[in-house]
């Protein structure tokens, strides 16, 4: 895992980072909802210096998802 | 004043706010024909944090032809204060914004008008059916042209279109319930590669990006802050290194940076643009620290001055605590310390007078000089609905004010100075020039306000043009100059007995000089000359209007239950000092 990344979503959603895994998805996270999710990804991007495709984005089912995107980007564990 | 937040912050923030229930709510509804979400959650936050208790309205996606045209409406049951119509090009031109060029050149002033009177429509059908302020924003001038660099050469190019259409659109609207708001303004000073998100735009059609949509709204708030009338009046200024770089005290007249040179430009820059807004109306105040005679030199002679010590209202330069200054200010100004700005660079005194005074807005002014100029332009605080005749010349009143107070302090005797003075009072039914002006007092004036009812030009102007009210207004004006309308009363005529006072208040600049005493003068022989018996008046107090509480008392009103009546038959007091003209 990502704590940094899990810090952002933590504080976008406004949720204890204790409830955020890989596996956390809007099904079961109501704080998720479509459109937090672009502010998440705004503020991923700009946390770590990517740029998502259109393509990334619409896959993104689960956090996991996002964290294969990093490994793609070439962006660390932190 | 911080930098903006993030959309997130406003997400999560608007879930947590709890209306603090201060009475009237200010009800703020939004159309779009784009997805906004994410608007609505950041003006609540934003109307919050600026003592604005508000409510809203989103109406659904792309709704806002049904919402306005069908009387059934959500719109219509919710009774807007303020709408805000976010329209855009792409919606607007529908597939015209990319195939513009294959319209006939013949054809094309049809469509113009097309788009205009539809556009029109929606706009004339709003201000017929609602009291709501509706404000529209004018279209995107597209950043490509097929043409390319002949887009600039061509007749009837698709730029030129959108520029014939926003003109239109801000022509019929110069004077009205509608407002177009230029939204090139917020492109031009945040770029279209920032606010606008393509992979946003295709996944959900947002045209205005979540990361800009905090700064959109902030430029909506202008609009709001005008409407709930909490306007911010005066600016208060710290100077060295706020109005020129330097230390006066240390660096001496020849060497403070107030020139033609990178920081002392920066200087002349703020000062300038500080100088506009004093032209338009925003009271310019100092408070420094320093020896009197060596700052005030620099205002009397030093060239590079933009600002002139006439265009301050008062000057505040001594060794006295900042925040005692910043009171006495607003006493001697008789304005609210809620109306007021204050600069200063140094950052422990921004931190206390934040702390000492928290209805006094602190401007978070950096270091950097060169941001000063940027900072004022960037500040809505100061937007009002109209500007009138009133605000222009606010700045020759208070120099006005300051020359009568200076009589005041020579003259011992008070009946004396009033007697000095040569006030002239001029009585006026309200009128097309006068109501902007009535309504503006009516949301502006808080100490000698009897009711603090406030009221939209459109309601002023219902009120005049009705057999059953009074509305008029007085014009104060001395020997030092005039003040311009200052004082108004709306009566209710109830039956054939009694007249109730539905508002009467007078600046806080003129008040105990008898100006209200004449003005009640005023009600009370106009109600016997129409056979009325009794006036009844109400007392509402706030938070600010303390300076009234005693007025029908002391004119000889007597309490019933939570009125004050005056049987019309009895004597009242009429100032002697102050001659009467009648306008009616």
């Amino acid at each position: 895992m990502n704590e940094k990344l899990y810090q952002i979503i933590s504080k976008v959603f406004n949720v204890d980072s204790s409830k955020i895994n890989d596996e956390t998805n809007p099904e079961n996270l109501e704080e998720w909802d479509s459109f937090n999710f672009y502010v998440l990804l705004d503020e991923i991007e700009n946390e770590f210096d990517i740029k998502f495709d259109l393509d990334e984005i619409l896959n993104i089912k689960k956090i996991g998802d996002i964290e294969k995107i990093f490994v793609k980007h070439g962006v660390k564990a932190e | 004043m911080k930098n903006e937040e993030n959309l997130a912050y406003f997400l999560n923030e608007a879930k947590t706010i709890k209306p603090r229930d201060l009475g009237k709510k200010l009800r703020i509804a939004f159309l779009a024909s784009s997805t906004i979400n994410g608007f609505e959650e950041t003006i609540r936050v934003k109307c919050f944090q600026k003592g604005i208790d508000c409510i809203t309205y989103v109406a659904d996606y792309n709704q806002y032809n049904q919402e306005i045209l069908n009387q059934d409406s959500g719109l219509y049951q919710f009774k807007p204060d303020i709408t805000f119509l976010i329209l855009d090009t792409r919606h607007i031109l529908g597939e015209l914004f990319f195939s513009w060029y294959s319209i006939p050149y013949d054809d094309r002033p049809k469509i113009i008008d097309t788009k205009v009177r539809e556009i029109q429509n929606i706009c004339n059908t709003f201000q017929k059916n609602f009291d709501s302020k509706l404000i529209v924003t004018s279209l995107q001038i597209p950043n490509y042209s097929p043409y390319g660099i002949n887009e600039e050469r061509t007749m009837r190019s698709q730029k030129e279109i959108i520029y014939e259409i926003n003109n239109e659109l801000i022509k019929s609207y110069k004077s009205s319930n509608v407002f177009i708001y230029d939204f090139n303004e917020f492109v031009s000073k945040f770029g279209e590669k920032n606010i606008f998100n393509f992979k946003q735009f295709f996944s959900g059609d947002i045209k205005i990006s979540t990361e800009y949509i905090p700064r959109f709204v902030n430029e909506l708030m202008g609009y709001v802050y005008a409407i709930s009338g909490i306007t911010k009046k005066c600016i208060v200024l710290d100077l060295d290194n706020t109005l020129w770089g330097g230390v006066i005290g240390e660096d001496g007249f020849d060497n403070i940076k107030l020139g033609d040179n990178p920081i002392g430009r920066s200087f002349i820059e703020f000062q300038k643009r500080l100088l506009a807004l004093n032209k338009r109306g925003i009271i310019l105040a100092i408070n420094s620290k320093n020896n009197f005679d060596d700052a005030i030199e620099v205002i009397q002679k030093h060239p590079n001055m933009m600002l002139k010590e006439d265009n301050f209202a008062c000057v505040k330069i001594n060794w006295d605590d900042k925040v005692v200054n910043l009171q006495k200010i607003a006493e001697e100004l008789n304005i609210g310390l809620d109306s007021m700005v204050f600069f200063d660079d140094d950052p422990i005194n921004q931190e206390y007078v934040r702390e000492s005074l928290p209805s006094v807005l602190v401007v978070d002014l950096p270091k950097d000089s060169s941001q000063y100029a940027q900072i004022i332009t960037e500040m809505k605080e100061f937007d009002i609905l109209k500007i009138t005749e009133e605000d222009t010349k606010r700045g020759a009143m208070y120099l006005g004010q300051k020359k009568r107070k200076e009589l005041e302090n020579k003259v011992s005797d008070f009946n004396e100075f009033l007697k000095q003075m040569n006030i002239e009072v001029s009585v006026q039914k309200a009128n097309s020039f006068s109501i902007p002006r009535i309504s503006q007092l009516t949301l502006k004036t808080n100490q000698f306000n009897l009711t603090t009812k406030r009221y939209q030009e459109e309601e002023v102007s219902n009120f005049s043009s009705s057999n059953d009210k009074i509305v008029e207004c007085v014009q104060v004006s001395d020997k030092f100059g005039d003040n311009g309308i200052t004082g108004t009363y709306i009566i209710e005529k109830k039956n054939n007995e009694e007249w109730i006072i539905d508002t009467f208040l007078l600046s806080c600049r003129i008040m105990g000089r008898g100006v209200e005493e004449i003005m009640m003068n005023q009600i009370i022989e106009k109600a016997k000359l129409s056979g009325i018996k009794r006036i009844k008046g109400e007392f509402i107090p706030t938070a600010k209007n303390k300076p009234a509480e005693n007025f029908y008392e002391e004119l000889g009103f007597k309490k019933e239950n939570e009125f004050w009546v005056f049987n019309t038959d009895k004597k009242i007091k009429k100032p002697e000092h102050i001659k009467v003209i009648k306008n009616e």
